[in-house]
Parts: structure tokens; C-alpha cells; sequence
């Protein structure tokens, strides 16, 4: 399926430069293939000698009881001598036959490894390397881009089609010309006009096979759009039952999965004639090959200016081999095609610059002290529409700033420019009055911690999923930082206790457990500033108050910014910024923001409890205060 | 067959085969017969195939016998007459078989695409039968696989098992009994080789499968861990570990190699040997062809031999696809199994002949004495009662697990109630259609779910007749339009994947003006604005009062400004309602309530709509 998002900014490379460079990395393989393609010849020679073995077996044995009969044609004067019996010289030609078989099954055994070993060990394992390691510092520009999808096809499926060049086209190619040529002169050896005869046809299969190829291609692909497209609907089909069900939209929903469904049918029947006319014409012009063979071979046998054995057989044999070869150009072809397309994706992710990157002259900071400033920033994902506009503000080490706005406002953007996720295209963000972009890229980032709204767990233990940031981290450590996240205990009642294996994405965690782990991951570093994402956005408001008593622990004694809408959150911070599209509209405390009317008041409003419940709770407590 | 060019632009399939389903199924009569039956709709269709099935297993044999018959006959003797004549027949079979196999791929292809596009179909509308309670206990991937790999199972089965088996089968059989006609001796020394490659083909399927199965098990684990790569990649980058995950993988992908690398060396180990074995017939051949005619009173034509030649390859490459398609369709027979498992699989319940539509719904919902249980020994909800007027806000409030969403279940008839009664207007629950029940009633739960497709076309699920004009005018009464109209194309805004393109509050919106296209008569809301942020919540609240009005509410919600001004508040503790009254009223009886709306407001979930 084609990725529904744009894919990555494309570096546009022409097919010349792609095979150029194609080429040179097959170069790089270059004593490999060599190795292969010897053997293959090998191969080739053996095959040939057998056929040669078997009709000579036929000649002798028809020579020895009609004497009429064309004479065998002894090979390299290795006449048997005379006085073998006859049985005797049939046994050491099948001896022969057996003897070149084993030979052939043993060279043919270490080729097949040998082209493995070249590809799968050494090709492959090198390029996917190379690309997920790229991958790992691409900026989150690309990942916000490409489907994810399509990201991990350029490492998979993408990688093998592009070694499929090394194999597919260039071994593959050389050994159908070397065979062909190989087979050429064996059969001009045995008779020049009957090879020209027979091979007349070879053009026209060359060209069937060429057209069928291109002709069924598009049609492939277009069935497995098709069939993607029919699962998609079934699983969103099947995701959204409660709203079908709920408004009784079964009828139209059956008409949707039957439009679908009749399309992927309809389509098929397209590539259904195609492969009903080409495969039966291909397979009838080398029948035709074997017809003129039998017409113009026969007559030459009669007429005693072809063996019967080592000529008209052997040929048979050396055409369907010739044929096999020839048909081979279709499978080629493909291969061109798919590595080619392939090699662009993949080297689209070699080539893409990286556009975070650290300067040569970038400070080393292990420590720093957590004071923040922005200083006029502007950016957006894409340059002609800001996200952030004029952005200033100055946080001092160790204090609490809020930020609230609505969905979209620009929060999660303005924080993700604090560990350089992104580089703001106006102004300047500075940590302890440094430009970020003077820092040292690892060491920015370590003295940043971050907690995401929803929080990405690997499928690993526990412990490592808190030690993530640091896989040497101590035992001691891991714990320490899952104490203060409020998570060392429902982790130690789990079965395994730190040792458990988390399922894919955290999936055997409640929301509230998988964001306290994640927020003992944040602390394992001990980071000067902390980045609270709103982690309590995907949380069910019953169990919200977990996290909150962790993310208070976690605060003490950090630079934290803090992405809240509770006003028990609100009131505690240093300073409160409300954004809107962009920009920030009200800055302040709690208290001389609720002074002024505007977007914070009313936030505030919803929050809190009216005067008349206030008066029958009996309770005239600011709903905002710590629970006494 | 033609491959299909494996394409690098699909996303890798998400093989979700769980662990407890077998992959093969040992050849069933009842299977095939019922797989059998779908072709009944095409008769026609079914009938030339078969007939031309049995045509082809003839026409192979009988052309590589031709060639034998033309060099053993009119060549051997001389008769330049006879070779003509040979050619020329040989010719004819040759286009004869030709037009034969071009009509035979096309029926059964065709055929086989129309079985499927019918089982699918199938397929869908049964699942579509089935009632809530069986997609909360099946998981996706297994309905998905259903679907997709057992159908393709089944599609080989019928395409390519049955059919090129019947002619691969019918072609070993002509041609061992061509031989053995011409010659039976000939024959022995080509059948003792027989059960040679057959175990051997055997032998080299079985170590196949296995290291095909443990390559496939180290590629999921690269899969696997490159999913969590991208979908990680912000944790990644955030504590700076791309060096540490890059020689992980580079680990996994060495792992891999060495998997696809012993896959390798079995083929590389059986192949040449299985192609060793034919040339041991040649030579066998040879060997025999030589005795006989040589020793044995020239009891034997060296034309004879060059017949077996030709022969011998048809049959024997008879016998090992033969062999290769045993496996392709155990794993038929185990996906059609599948397949028609769920399909014969009941639904747990269904309408009764005795439910009808009701005149008119006016929305008066009635609980007396209303148990039930997902699972009957452990009931969910004891002895509810009540009853909401037409027109009235019901809040139901209360602690996860305390039965809220199973009240509304059974009041959506997704479910039926053990014991007691759910009227609606008087008229028992079970009496009432489900289909018209759905019509007249609106739920929105805290996922939204959308579906790809415009904006336009999922507000337009609450209402397919609905006019553009009226869409519009439904957003505007929920005073709405401006934000829909701020999407990037308006109301043709394409929405994908799980409402990807949205924002949670637009998704939200969009949601509500499909209920409000329903005109329901009841409307469900199951925490619906839990997920939006507060200032969200502050527009989205004048819309909701809008829906609200007129219509008999049930809302499940946390936020108590909603149930703050609700007609009846039901409190809810473990399956009871353990108060019940207004919000004025229960805040001075002092109970439950009054603690949790105490609880709640401390973390500010309280408030008021002012």
C-alpha cells in the first residue's frame, strides 16, 4: 500500500545515478560475485557435458545393433578401447553420467550457499545496519512525514529488493548471457543451420516474455492496493462496530465492504487474462522450437548429417535449457525494476541530511545549572505556517512554569524546542544564557528529561525500560528513580517484579503505571529540567491523581515545565503561560491571572465549584488546595 | 504460474496468526465437499473446467510421448514423410493443449476469485450478525485473519491445489501407464526411483518448513523492534541511545542472516541431491536400456529409451508438485476449517420473531428489578430500578467498576438482561427490533470513532439521507460550523485512520453533530468529553447542552458539571444504585455522593457552567 502521508522529502535521484550507484556497491562485493559466477560456469560446463554423456550413450547403443546408424562421436579421442564388450562401454558412459551428476550436485550444493552467505550475511546485513542507524538520527521532521509503515518497508522489504540489484540483475544477467553464449556454441557446435532454425522463434519469446512482464506488473499492484484497501475497511469496520451497531447502519456498511470486496474480484479478472494468453503463448513458442527441431532435425538425421543421440536429443535437452534462460529476461527485468525503486527509498534515508546536528565546535556541558530563556522564537513545521510566534520568556533554574492552551496552541511545539527536536527558525532559545545550538547534542539532551502525553514503553523488563536512558545504570539507581515516580511498589507487586517483560507498547500497564514508569525513566538521569507533556491527557481523571502526587516528587529541585489544565497543578506553578495559536496571551501567577478577565479565568471557571454546591457541601474550602 | 512481482511497497503484513492455530489440517471429506459447494452457483463455469482438467492430464503425457513417437518412428526409420506428417501433428496437439491451458487458467482462476469474493462476503455480513459481546471477546487480528490469510489459504486451495493437482496428478498417472504400456520393464527401473525422490522431496519440505519457520520468527523480532524504533524514536532521541539501539539491531539483523542462512543450506542441501536423483534415472536408464537391447536378444528398440526420456520427466515432475500442493492444501484444509468454524459460529443471541418497531418512540426508559453479567455466575448489576421521563438528563455516577456502562449496555440493547425488566415506552426491551431501536437512539463513548472517508461522510453515519444542506445545518446548530469550516477543505476534509487529521475536540464535534443528524429520540453519552482538555471543554459544552435538549439522557461522566443540572442522579457502588436524587438533594443528604463530588472537585473536575 502507497503511504497515505507524503513520503520524506525526496532527493529525486535519476535512474543513471541510481544504477551508478548501485554499481558501486556491488563493486564493494565484487570477489563474492566473482566466486559465484565461477561456479555457475562450472555448472554449466557439467550440465553440457552430461547431455553430450547421454547422447553419446544413445549413438553408441544404436551404432552397436544397426550398424547403419551414425557412428558416435567420441569427445577429446577418448575412444573406448575395442576390446571392451559393448555392455562394458554402455556402463562407463553411465558411470560418467553419475560421476558428472555428483560433481554438478556438490558445485551446485556450495553455489547456493555461497550466493546466500554474499547476500544474506554480508549485503544485507550491512545495509539494514546502515540504514536503521541513520534512521535512528533522522530529525522528527522525517518521522512526522513518512508513515511508519513505509519507514520500516525501507528497512526490510526495501533493503532486500535493493540487494535484489546485486543478484537479481547483475549475477543474474551475467550468467544468462555467459549461458546463453555458453549453449550458443555448443549448439552451433553441433549444427550450425539447425541452431539458426530453431532459434528463429527466440526473439519473439525474448519479446512476449518482455510485454507479459511489463503488462502484469501495474496489475499486481493495483490488485494489492485493492486488497489492502478491503482489509483496512474490515478493520476499521470491525474498530467501529459500537457506532454501526449503535445506529443500526449495517445494510449501508455490508454495501461499503461489498463495493470493496467486488472491486479486488473485478480487477483480478484483468490480470486473470493476461496470464491466460501469455503463459499458453509462451509455452507455445518453444513448443514451436521442439516442432521445427522434430522437421528439420529429423530430416537431417535421416539424411545421415546428424546423430540421432548426441544430435537430435541432446538438442531437445539444450532448448528447453535455452528457452528456461531466455525467459529468464522477464524475471530480470523485474528485479530492475523493483531494486530500483527500492534503492531509492533507500538511499533517500542515506542521503537525507540530518538536520539536527551537533556543531564541531560544540560545548560540552555534563551539568547544567536549568535557567531557560526564549528569546523571540518563531517556528512552524513548515516555514510559511508558524506554529510559535514571537515567543519570549525567561525561567529561572529550579522554577515550575505552566502552560495551558488549547488543543493545538503550540504547547507541545514549544517544548520540544527546549531538548532541540526541532531548531526554532526565529530567535534563540538559551539554557543558562547558551544558544542551544552551541551545546553538545547528548548532553543537552541528558539534561533534559522528558515525559510524553502518551508515553512510549519498550517491549523489555521493567528495569531497562527505566534504565533506557542509561543501560549501565545499578540496580540501586533504577529503583531510586521508580521511588520517587510513586512506582517501586505496584512494580514490585508485579509478577516478576523489575524482571517483568512488558507486553507491546506497555500494553499489561495501566495508563497511570506506564506514565509513573515513564516518568522514573526521566529521573533516572537526574535531569536539571524536566519536560511534563500534559502526561495526564490519556489518563482516566479517576486514577489521575497517581501521577500527579509522582510528577509533585519529581519536580523538587528541577527546572520543570509543566503542560497542565488542573487548577491544583496551576496554582503550585512559578509562572503560568496561556497560549493561543502561537502566542503566549497571558503570562503570570495564578493569582494576578484570575485578577483579569480573559482565557485563564474562564479555564478556571469550569473548575470550579459553584457557590451554591460549595454551601451545601458544608465545605467552604478553595477547591485548588491540598486535601487537608 | 506467474509470481506475483514481490512488491516493496506494501506495508509488511501484520502476520497476527496467534500461537493456538494450527497450519496445516489433515484432508477432510465434510471441507472439501462444503468448499465444493460454493462452485454450485457456477455450473457452467465448474463443468468445462472439470472437463478440461481431465483434457489437460491427458494432452501433457501424450505430448512428450509424441516427440518420442516422432524420433522412435518416422525419424529412426527413415521416413522423411512420416516426419512431416509427425511435425504437423505434433503441432496441432501442441495448439490444441495450448488453447486448452489458456481456457483452464481463466476458469479457474475465475472460478476460484468468485468463490472467494462470495466467502468474503459471507463472511462479513455474518460477522455483522453477531452482537457486541462477541468483538469484546474475539480480538481483531484473529477477525482480521480470518479474513485475510485463511481466505488466501483457501483461495490456493481452490486455485492452485485442486485444480493443478488434478492435472499434475492425472499427468503422473498417464504417463506411468504410457510407460508401462510401451515398456514394463523399462518401467520398474523408472518406478523403483520413485519412492527415492518422493521421500527425499518429502524429507526436504519438512526441514524446510522448520527453518522457514525460525527464519520468519527472527525477521518478526526485527519487525518487531524496528515498530518500537520509529514509534519510539522521540524516547529515543530524547535520552540520547541511537548508538546503543543501533548495535541491538545490528545484532537482531545478524541473528536474522543466520536463519535465512541455514534455510539456505537446506535448499542447498536438497536440491542439488533431488536433481541428482533424476540424473540417476537417466543413467539408470541407460544402464538398463543398454542391457536389454544389447544382451537380451535385441529385445528392445533404442527408440524405446529415447520415449522413457521424455516420459520420465513428465512423470516425475507429476509427482513432485503433487507433493509440494499435499502441503498447500493441509494449510487449505486448516483456513477453510477456520473459516467455516466462524461461520457456523451462532450468535449468542438475536432478535425474536416477536420483535416489531414501535408507532412512535417518545424515549421513556423503565429498570425494574434489572440483574445481569457479562459472564452469569458473576452478575455486574443487581436489582436496578428506575425510571427517566421522556426528556429527562440521567447521570449515572460512580467508581470504575461500578456498573455505569453496563446500565447503558443493556439500555442499547447490546446486551440482554438476565433477569427483571428494561422497558422502553412500556414495551419490553426484547420486544422491540434492535435496528429500530438504534435508529432512534444515539451513543457517543469517549473513543469517537471515526471512519476514513470526508468529514462530511461521518457525520453523515447518523443519518445516510441527510442532504449536504442539512449536514451543514446540523453543525450549525451546534453552533459548530466555524470550526468545521476551519478544516483545511471544510466538511470534505479527509479524515484517516482512527480520525487521524482531527483534533481530539474537532473528532469530538464531529461526533455529536452525527448524533444530532440522528435526531434521536435517546442519547447515550459515555464519557464523552473525558478525553478533551478543559478549554476545549469550555466549547464544547454549549454544543452538548444544544444535542441535550429534548431528548431522554443517559451521561456517563466525572466532570460534574454535567450532572450538576442532570433531572435524576443515579450513584452507583458494585453493581446497585445506592442513591438516588438530584444533585441539590444528595449533596445535603451528606452520602456518597457528597464525598465523591468532594473527591472530585479537589483535583478540579467539579464546576459549574457558568
Amino acid at each position: 500500500m502507497e503511504p497515505k502521508t507524503p513520503n520524506a522529502p525526496s532527493t529525486d535521484l535519476s535512474n543513471g545515478r541510481l544504477i551508478e550507484r548501485l554499481l558501486r556497491l556491488t563493486w564493494q562485493y565484487r570477489a563474492g560475485c566473482v566466486r559465484v559466477l565461477a561456479l555457475q560456469m562450472a555448472l554449466l560446463a557439467l550440465t553440457l557435458g552430461g547431455f553430450g554423456l547421454t547422447g553419446l550413450g544413445i549413438d553408441f547403443i544404436r551404432h552397436t545393433i544397426q550398424s547403419s546408424a551414425t557412428p558416435p562421436h567420441w569427445p577429446f579421442h577418448l575412444v573406448p578401447p575395442t576390446t571392451w564388450a559393448p555392455m562394458t562401454v554402455v556402463m562407463a558412459i553411465a558411470g560418467a553420467i553419475v560421476l558428472l551428476a555428483l560433481i554438478r550436485a556438490l558445485l551446485s550444493s556450495i553455489y547456493s550457499i555461497q550466493l546466500a552467505e554474499l547476500l544474506q550475511r554480508h549485503v544485507v546485513v550491512n545495509l539494514r545496519s546502515k540504514v536503521y542507524a541513520k534512521l535512528q538520527s533522522m530529525s522528527f521532521r522525517f518521522f512526522d512525514e513518512t508513515a511508519s509503515g513505509s519507514i520500516i518497508n525501507r528497512v526490510t522489504g526495501d533493503v532486500q529488493s535493493t540487494r535484489l540489484f546485486i543478484d537479481g540483475v547483475i549475477i543474474q544477467g551475467l550468467i544468462m548471457i555467459l549461458s546463453l553464449a555458453f549453449y550458443l556454441v555448443y549448439m552451433l557446435s553441433i549444427h550450425l543451420r539447425l541452431t539458426l532454425f530453431c532459434l528463429c522463434t527466440t526473439p519473439l519469446l525474448w519479446m512476449a516474455t518482455l510485454i507479459f512482464t511489463r503488462r502484469v506488473r501495474p496489475l499486481y499492484r493495483k490488485n494489492r492496493e485493492l486488497a489492502d484497501n478491503l482489509t483496512l475497511t474490515l478493520s476499521e469496520m470491525i474498530q467501529g462496530i459500537p457506532v454501526i451497531k449503535g445506529f443500526a447502519r449495517e445494510p449501508e456498511i455490508i454495501e461499503r465492504f461489498a463495493v470493496a470486496n467486488r472491486a479486488v474480484r473485478d480487477q483480478k479478472y484483468a490480470l486473470i487474462n493476461q496470464v491466460s494468453f501469455f503463459s499458453p503463448a509462451i509455452n507455445f513458442l518453444t513448443q514451436v522450437n521442439l516442432m521445427i527441431l522434430l522437421g528439420y532435425g529429423g530430416y537431417l538425421v535421416i539424411h545421415g548429417q546428424l546423430p540421432l543421440g548426441a544430435g537430435l536429443v541432446v538438442f531437445a535437452g539444450l532448448l528447453q535449457q535455452f528457452s528456461n534462460q531466455v525467459a529468464n529476461i522477464g524475471t530480470i527485468a523485474n528485479s530492475i525494476q523493483e531494486s530500483l525503486t527500492a534503492a531509492q527509498r533507500v538511499f533517500e534515508v542515506l542521503d537525507a541530511p540530518i538536520e539536527i546536528r551537533n556543531l564541531p565546535s560544540a560545548l560540552r556541558v555534563p551539568h547544567l545549572r536549568g535557567a531557560v530563556a526564549f528569546d523571540h522564537v518563531g517556528f512552524g513545521y513548515e516555514p510559511d505556517a508558524p506554529i510559535l510566534r514571537d515567543i519570549t520568556f525567561e525561567a529561572g533554574a529550579g522554577q515550575c512554569i505552566a502552560i495551558a492552551g488549547a488543543t493545538a496552541s503550540g504547547k507541545s511545539t514549544l517544548l520540544s524546542l527546549i531538548p532541540r527536536f526541532y531548531d526554532a527558525q526565529k530567535g534563540r532559545v538559551l539554557l543558562d544564557g547558551m544558544d542551544v545550538r552551541q551545546l553538545d547534542l547528548n548532553d543537552l539532551r541528558r539534561n533534559v528529561g522528558i515525559v510524553f502525553q502518551e508515553s512510549f514503553l519498550f517491549s523489555t523488563s521493567v528495569a531497562s525500560n527505566i534504565a533506557f536512558g542509561d543501560p549501565a545504570a545499578t540496580q540501586d539507581q533504577i529503583e531510586h528513580a521508580a521511588k520517587i515516580a510513586q512506582a517501586h511498589d505496584f512494580i514490585c507487586s508485579l509478577p516478576k517484579g523489575y524482571n517483568t517483560i512488558l507486553g507491546e507498547g506497555g500494553s499489561n500497564l495501566s495508563g497511570g503505571q506506564r506514565q509513573r514508569l515513564a516518568i522514573a525513566r526521566a529521573l533516572l538521569l537526574n535531569p536539571t529540567i524536566l519536560i511534563l507533556d500534559d502526561p495526564t491527557a490519556a489518563i482516566d481523571p479517576k486514577t489521575e491523581h497517581e501521577i500527579m502526587e509522582a510528577m509533585n516528587h519529581a519536580m523538587r529541585g528541577r527546572t520543570t515545565f509543566v503542560v497542565a489544565h488542573r487548577l491544583s497543578t496551576l496554582r503550585r506553578a512559578d509562572l503560568i503561560m496561556v497560549l493561543d495559536r502561537g502566542r503566549i496571551v497571558q503570562m503570570g501567577t495564578h493569582e494576578s491571572l484570575m485578577k483579569s478577565k480573559g482565557a485563564y479565568q474562564r479555564l478556571a471557571a469550569i473548575q470550579e465549584v459553584d457557590v451554591e454546591s460549595q454551601r451545601l457541601m458544608g465545605n467552604p474550602a478553595d477547591p485548588g488546595q491540598e486535601a487537608p | 504460474m506467474n509470481k506475483p512481482p514481490s512488491g516493496n511497497l506494501a506495508i509488511p503484513p501484520i502476520r497476527s496468526q496467534p500461537q493456538d492455530e494450527p497450519k496445516f489440517r489433515p484432508l477432510d471429506v465434510k471441507i472439501i465437499r462444503r468448499l465444493f459447494h460454493y462452485t454450485r452457483i457456477y455450473p457452467t463455469l465448474r463443468n468445462w473446467l472439470t472437463l478440461f482438467v481431465i483434457v489437460r492430464a491427458i494432452q501433457l503425457p501424450l505430448l512428450a510421448w509424441a516427440i518420442g513417437a516422432i524420433i522412435n518412428g518416422p525419424i529412426s526409420h527413415d521416413s522423411m514423410r512420416g516426419t512431416l506428417f509427425g511435425c504437423i501433428g505434433f503441432a496441432g496437439l501442441a495448439v490444441f493443449t495450448q488453447v486448452m491451458f489458456a481456457y483452464r487458467i481463466h476458469m479457474g482462476q475465475t472460478l476460484g476469485e468468485r468463490v472467494i469474493h462470495d466467502i468474503r462476503l459471507q463472511l462479513f455480513r455474518h460477522l455483522l450478525t453477531m452482537p457486541i459481546s462477541f468483538f469484546n471477546r474475539v480480538p481483531l487480528g484473529r477477525i482480521i485473519s480470518r479474513m485475510t490469510s485463511d481466505v488466501e489459504a483457501v483461495r490456493s486451495g481452490v486455485q492452485d491445489v485442486f485444480f493443478v493437482g488434478c492435472v499434475q496428478g492425472g499427468q503422473t498417472l498417464v504417463s506411468g501407464i504410457l510407460m508401462l504400456w510401451i515398456d514394463y520393464r523399462l518401467f520398474l527401473v523408472v518406478i523403483s526411483m520413485a519412492p527415492f525422490i518422493w521421500g527425499l522431496s518429502h524429507r526436504f519440505r519438512e526441514r524446510m518448513s522448520e527453518a522457514a519457520r525460525a527464519m520468519q520468527e527472527s525477521f518478526s523480532r526485527i519487525t518487531v523492534t524496528l515498530a518500537e524504533s520509529v514509534t519510539g524514536i522521540r524516547v529515543t532521541q530524547g535520552f540520547a541511545r541511537q548508538s546503543v539501539n543501533a548495535d541491538i539491531f545490528q545484532q537482531l539483523s545478524a541473528d536474522h542472516s543466520r536463519y535465512t542462512l541455514n534455510a539456505a543450506r537446506t535448499s542447498a542441501v536438497f536440491l542439488p541431491l533431488l536433481e541428482l536423483s533424476s540424473q540417476l534415472v537417466t543413467a539408470c536408464l541407460i544402464l538398463a536400456g543398454g542391457m536389454l537391447t544389447l544382451n537380451v536378444s535385441h529385445s528392445l528398440n533404442v527408440g524405446i529409451l529415447i520415449q522413457f526420456f521424455f516420459l520420465s520427466t513428465v512423470f516425475f515432475s507429476g509427482l513432485q508438485s503433487v507433493g509440494t500442493l499435499y502441503n498447500q492444501a493441509l494449510m487449505a484444509m486448516a483456513g477453510a476449517e477456520r473459516v467455516f468454524r466462524l461461520l457456523d459460529q451462532q450468535p449468542d443471541w438475536e432478535d425474536t420473531p416477536y420483535s416489531r418497531d414501535l408507532p412512535a418512540l417518545n424515549g421513556r426508559v423503565e429498570c425494574r428489578q434489572l440483574s445481569f453479567g457479562y459472564d452469569p455466575a458473576r452478575p455486574v448489576l443487581h436489582d436496578i430500578n428506575f425510571v427517566a421521563e421522556p426528556g429527562q438528563t440521567i447521570a449515572l455516577v460512580g467508581h470504575t467498576g461500578s456498573g455505569k456502562t453496563s446500565i447503558i449496555n443493556l439500555i442499547a440493547k447490546f446486551y440482554l438482561p438476565d433477569a427483571g425488566k428494561l422497558l422502553i415506552d412500556g414495551v419490553s426491551i426484547l420486544d422491540i427490533k434492535s435496528d429500530y431501536l438504534h435508529r432512534h437512539m444515539a451513543i457517543i463513548q469517549q473513543q469517537n470513532i471515526l471512519f476514513t472517508g470526508t468529514v462530511m461522510e461521518n457525520i453523515r453515519v447518523g443519518r445516510p439521507t441527510a442532504s449536504d444542506t442539512e449536514v451543514t445545518e446540523a453543525a450549525r446548530q451546534l453552533d459548530c460550523l466555524d470550526m468545521v469550516e476551519s478544516l483545511p477543505q471544510g466538511l470534505y476534509t479527509h479524515v484517516g485512520e482512527h480520525g487521524a487529521g482531527l483534533s481530539l475536540g474537532q473528532r469530538q464535534l464531529v461526533c455529536f453533530v452525527r448524533a444530532l443528524l440522528a435526531d434521536p429520540r435517546i442519547l447515550i453519552l459515555d464519557e464523552a468529553t473525558s478525553s478533551v482538555d478543559t478549554v476545549t471543554e469550555v466549547r464544547i459544552q454549549k454544543a452538548l447542552a444544544q444535542l441535550m435538549k429534548g431528548r431522554t439522557c443517559f451521561v456517563v461522566a466525572h466532570r460534574l458539571s454535567t450532572v450538576r443540572y442532570a433531572d435524576q442522579v443515579l450513584v452507583m457502588d458494585r453493581g446497585r444504585i445506592v442513591e438516588h436524587g438530584t444533585h441539590t438533594e444528595l449533596l445535603i443528604k451528606g452520602g456518597v455522593y457528597a464525598n465523591l463530588y468532594r473527591q472530585f472537585a479537589r483535583i478540579g473536575l467539579g464546576g459549574s457552567r457558568t
